[in-house]
């Protein structure tokens, strides 16, 4: 008797809060549409927030008109809305000698002693004189180059999560990238990197077959999953054991044999530089037997092979209802969104308009329940703080490397892990301390694709350079026993020094990587809050909360919140104080973005 | 020279034998005289700390310690098998990987324990479900807590703030817990929250509870309240930890731990990770692996040296691992595929060094071309759940598992 009636008590209560008034209790794992009466400008804001990176007050009054059928479409099909895409602007960084760039340092000095050359720089002749020391400096120069040009990569992606009229094609965009996840780390070719971003981008709503051969014949990840190996008579497994268990079907749906056999049928697939092949000699067009079917597959075979399995759907659908719903969902819902999914073609845009629109979208227990990404948390916060341009300062990449999601760099195959996996102590930590440095930007920053500001080597060795020391000298570390046996065997190598390669790969990338502009953010609060016709402190925590928290803040919040603002107003009358409102404002919005409600989304 | 002679098992139980020890698994040990045994030495010293460094990727065992003495391992391996002028050799049979002279150093002093062939039944190939099955210590039964989380449950009742923690970028599911709240940080640096003065009071508030919170709100606050507790503790310890050690060009995350030791935390359980999948040498491995196990190799042998330099070394165990080995053969593509048995590594002044376990065949493979497990791995967990730390394994792991005799 008595749980019930807390389960009642709670259930009213939750319908105190405006953010729950417009869920209907009974929406849970309901597919059907909503009515057209039960849209609200709180749906709108809801279906901005998971389709999109949130929405402005303007963004949400207009779809609100729209109502949820036109609203949804317009997200969903985004080919239909106008739009603004600015291609991104290369450094020139690359040229021909270096491609196919070798597997490692050692490869390339070996290649270097053995040809005369590498990587279209000649050894000198033999002398004393570290012959091979310009191989080795480009080696480097272009690990760095594609480092330093996959983080502008990052900032122009970010400026366009920010300023897209069509903002799920972005947020989908970024699913992918963590379905399909190929890290930059391992590729170090920024130019596959943007290939592969432009494809998730082109057929991100389409047909799922479609965007599962482009993945399979990207450069990108055929450099990531090691396709140039998987050759006839020697086939290599790592591409066919990712694309099932992380691309179409998960862990458990096939065998190993399944995967020796699908990796026979990739063999000969390759691309060379940013041209995909296939190599027919080798090829093996020898017949496999996978999952059931017989035959001399190749690729396209086992792609159609994995996506005729009903695993397939459920396991696609699963992964889209868990990044756009919910952590949680039920076998039933996901049996139906899958088989779903398989009957219209893999269509991904019908699949999401289905969810979208769905009552189950709207329901209580999926409005702000969902921990935001830090790459979905960083762009919704300038969104909503006006911003037009992703701020120099902080740097984009070490916010969201230090929030746990760095752009282009996925931590393994598996993606980024989405849910609760996002927050920790120190993640927690990183993300108000965004907010301070969004709010206070720091006047220390030094700018991190300018100065090697992590490597405090090569910033000692390039002193000790300019001191006259001998390169020797330099490369040793001051202030440890240098026992370990990885320094000791640093630069063993008299025909090359690492430590001198790698300040010098830092210098000739400065010179061609063009940099990040580095403005702060120019916060206008002062004009934010007003032109929401705020007048009191009270008003305009309001105003700041509606803006940009979702989830429910408890009224002892808000009070402490609004009691903190006028404090610092020195009164209650935001007339009075506008001519130094700006500073109050931005502590308050700093308070307000380090809420644990302000996580959720 | 036993290159004629690869009679598996053999030697290790030699080798065991050499270095002066009884009681491994195929031996006979008892459970309940080792039970008696621990409980009698251990006497559940509080300062006793079990740190885990986990090798991400699956670390291709048979080319870290390498059987030199068993020539099917260099039929299996005629490009990548190392051979044995190159190795670091131990014993008439093993030899470690050219640059880990870290660990070479360990094993002669005594202070490594090197368990064979560890697995289990039915193993995965999977990354991210086996290492999944090793952090629960629970394959294939969808358990939602890690064995370090329930470890820290079982022996901290009373909620220790600080007790268990794990340095890395996301928290890992081996120290997740019912109870126990770990904490979890990656840049000792960054964890602090910014905040001016005036702020203080309201950024340092508790928050705010009310009924209706959703069950995500509700594991934020618990979150933020741990990020409270912690935070200033351990970048203090950070800031001012100094060391002349050298730990090599990748020190992971042990100079962290061993700063963390030193400022002398609450802290048991430390959970750290060669991170990125980082072992995971599907193609051209010979150069990368090699300089993968140097690293790790330098940083483990840098924090062993560490502890004795701040006087802990009698209070510390560290057991490294990976989710699985390699295949046996190599690949065409001079690398190796994902695998199932491996190496595990006990090291420290406490554990009695050796060979454990019984070396599994190079020559009976599973149909996959794979080694067939000897040791089940929960069998280490129990060791050092025991032997170490004094704690009732069965609770933890929830199913009992003889313990090797490597304490006391």
């Amino acid at each position: 008797m008595r749980p019930l009636l807390l389960a009642c008590l709670c259930w009213m209560l939750s319908f105190a809060s405006p953010a729950f008034a417009m869920s209907p209790p009974d929406g849970l794992n309901d597919l059907r549409p909503i009515d057209e009466s039960q849209w609200t400008s709180a749906s709108a804001a809801h279906l901005l927030q998971r389709a999109g990176f949130g929405g402005r007050p303007d963004e949400i009054a207009a779809l609100t008109r729209l109502g949820p059928r036109e609203a949804v479409r317009r997200l969903v099909r985004w080919q239909s809305v106008p739009d603004n895409f600015v291609p991104f602007d290369e450094s020139d960084l690359h040229d021909p000698g270096l491609e196919p760039f070798p597997a490692s340092r050692p490869a390339t000095t070996d290649a270097a002693k053995r040809d005369g050359q590498a990587i279209g720089v000649a050894a000198k002749p033999a002398g004393n004189n570290r012959r091979l020391q310009p191989v080795t400096n480009k080696f480097f120069y272009w690990l760095r180059a594609s480092r330093l040009e996959t983080h502008r990569l990052s900032y122009w992606w970010a400026q366009r999560m920010l300023v897209t009229p069509r903002p799920l094609q972005e947020k989908l965009a970024l699913f992918w990238h963590g379905h399909f996840a190929t890290s930059e780390e391992k590729v170090r070719d920024y130019r596959k990197m943007l290939r592969q971003n432009m494809l998730f981008r082109e057929k991100g709503n389409g047909s799922f077959r479609e965007l599962m051969i482009g993945v399979a014949q990207d450069p990108a990840m055929l450099s990531f999953l090691d396709a140039g190996v998987n050759v006839k008579g020697a086939p290599n497994e790592n591409f066919a054991r990712e694309i099932m268990e992380m691309f179409t079907l998960g862990v458990g749906q096939y065998s190993e044999h399944d995967i020796r056999e699908a990796a026979r049928a990739f063999t000969g697939w390759n691309a060379k530089d940013l041209t995909f092949t296939i190599d027919a000699a080798r090829h093996d067009d020898g017949i496999k037997r996978l999952l059931g079917r017989e035959g001399p597959l190749d690729g396209i075979d086992v792609i159609d092979t994995l996506l005729a399995q009903p695993a397939a759907g459920e396991f696609i659908a699963g992964k889209l209802y868990m990044y756009f719903v919910r952590q949680e969902v039920s076998p039933a819902l996901r049996t139906e969104l899958g088989s779903r999914l398989r009957a219209s073609g893999y269509d991904i845009a019908d699949l999401l308009e289905t969810i979208f629109m769905s009552r189950d979208f709207y329901s209580q227990a999926t409005v702000a329940s969902r921990v935001r990404s830090p790459v979905e948390l960083v762009v919704a916060t300038y969104r909503q703080a006006g911003l037009t341009q992703v701020p120099g300062v902080p740097d984009f990449n070490e916010v969201t490397d230090s929030l746990g999601q760095k752009l282009f760099y996925p931590p393994t195959v598996a993606g980024w892990a989405q849910g609760r996996s996002w927050i920790t102590p120190g993640l927690l930590i990183a993300r108000s301390n965004f907010a301070y440095d969004l709010v206070f930007p720091d006047i220390n920053f030094i700018p991190p694709d300018r100065y090697p500001s992590a490597d405090f080597k090569i910033r000692d060795f390039s002193d000790k350079l300019a001191l006259g020391f001998d390169v020797t000298t330099a490369s040793k570390l001051e202030g440890t026993d240098m026992s370990s046996m990885s320094n000791q065997m640093a630069d063993r190598d008299e025909e090359f020094n690492t430590r001198l390669a790698s300040f010098r790969g830092w210098q000739m990338a400065l010179e061609r990587v063009k940099p990040i502009p580095r403005a702060p953010a120019r916060l206008e609060l002062t004009r934010l809050v007003l032109g929401d016709g705020c007048r009191t402190a009270g008003d305009a925590v309001d105003a700041l909360l509606r803006r940009f928290v979702s989830a429910p803040v408890a009224p002892a919040t808000r009070a402490r919140l609004t009691e903190f603002l006028q404090q610092e107003l020195g009164t209650p009358d935001l007339a009075a104080a506008r001519s130094y409102l700006d500073e109050p404002l931005r502590q308050t919005l700093h308070l307000i973005l380090s809420l644990p409600e302000y996580q959720l989304g | 020279m036993n290159k004629s002679n690869p009679v598996d098992g053999l030697l290790s139980r030699r080798s065991a034998l050499k270095a002066g020890l009884i009681g491994t698994g195929w031996l006979g040990g008892v459970p309940g005289v080792l039970q008696q045994a621990c409980a009698a030495t251990s006497a559940r010293d509080d300062k006793r700390i079990l740190v885990v460094l986990e090798l991400s990727g699956g670390n291709d065992g048979l080319n870290t310690l390498v059987p030199y003495g068993d020539d099917a391992y260099y039929r299996h391996r005629p490009k990548l098998g190392i051979r044995r002028q190159q190795l670091r050799v131990i014993d008439d049979h093993h030899g470690f990987s050219p640059g880990m002279a870290g660990f070479e150093r360990l094993y002669k002093d005594g202070r490594m324990a090197v368990v064979h062939g560890c697995g289990y039944t039915q193993p995965s190939f999977s990354h991210f479900t086996s290492a999944a099955y090793w952090h629960t210590a629970m394959p294939n039964s969808g358990e939602e807590y890690g064995w370090i989380g329930r470890l820290a449950d079982v022996i901290d009742p009373k909620l220790t703030p600080n007790f268990v923690v794990n340095i890395d970028e996301t928290q890992t599911l081996a120290v997740r817990a019912r109870n126990h709240l770990p904490v979890s940080f990656d840049d000792p640096n960054r964890f602090v929250r910014k905040g001016l003065y005036e702020e203080r009071a309201v950024l340092d508030a508790a928050p705010v509870v009310q009924p209706q919170d959703s069950a995500s709100l509700r594991f934020m606050r618990d979150v933020a309240v741990s990020a409270r507790e912690s935070s200033q503790i351990v970048r203090e310890a950070c800031a001012r930890y100094k060391t002349p050690i050298d730990y090599g060009i990748s020190p992971l995350d042990l100079p962290k731990i061993a700063a963390l030791i030193a400022a002398d935390l609450p802290t048991r359980l430390y959970y750290c990770a060669y991170r990125r999948n980082a072992f995971d040498t599907h193609v051209q491995q010979a150069e990368l692996h090699q300089r993968l196990l140097t690293y790790a190799s330098d940083a483990v042998s840098a924090f062993m040296r560490d502890l004795e330099r701040i006087g802990r070394s009698k209070d510390v165990t560290l057991l490294v691992f990976s989710e699985f080995g390699r295949r046996v053969p190599e690949n065409t593509s001079l690398g190796t595929d994902h695998g199932t048995a491996n190496h595990m590594y006990v090291i420290g002044q406490p554990v009695r060094g050796g060979h454990y376990g019984t070396l599994p065949s190079l020559t009976k493979l599973d149909e996959g071309d794979n080694l067939i497990h000897t040791t089940d791995f929960r069998r280490v967990y129990a060791t050092l759940i025991e032997g170490w730390l004094g704690a009732d394994a069965q609770q933890v792991l929830r199913g009992r598992y003889e313990g090797f005799p490597m304490f006391g």
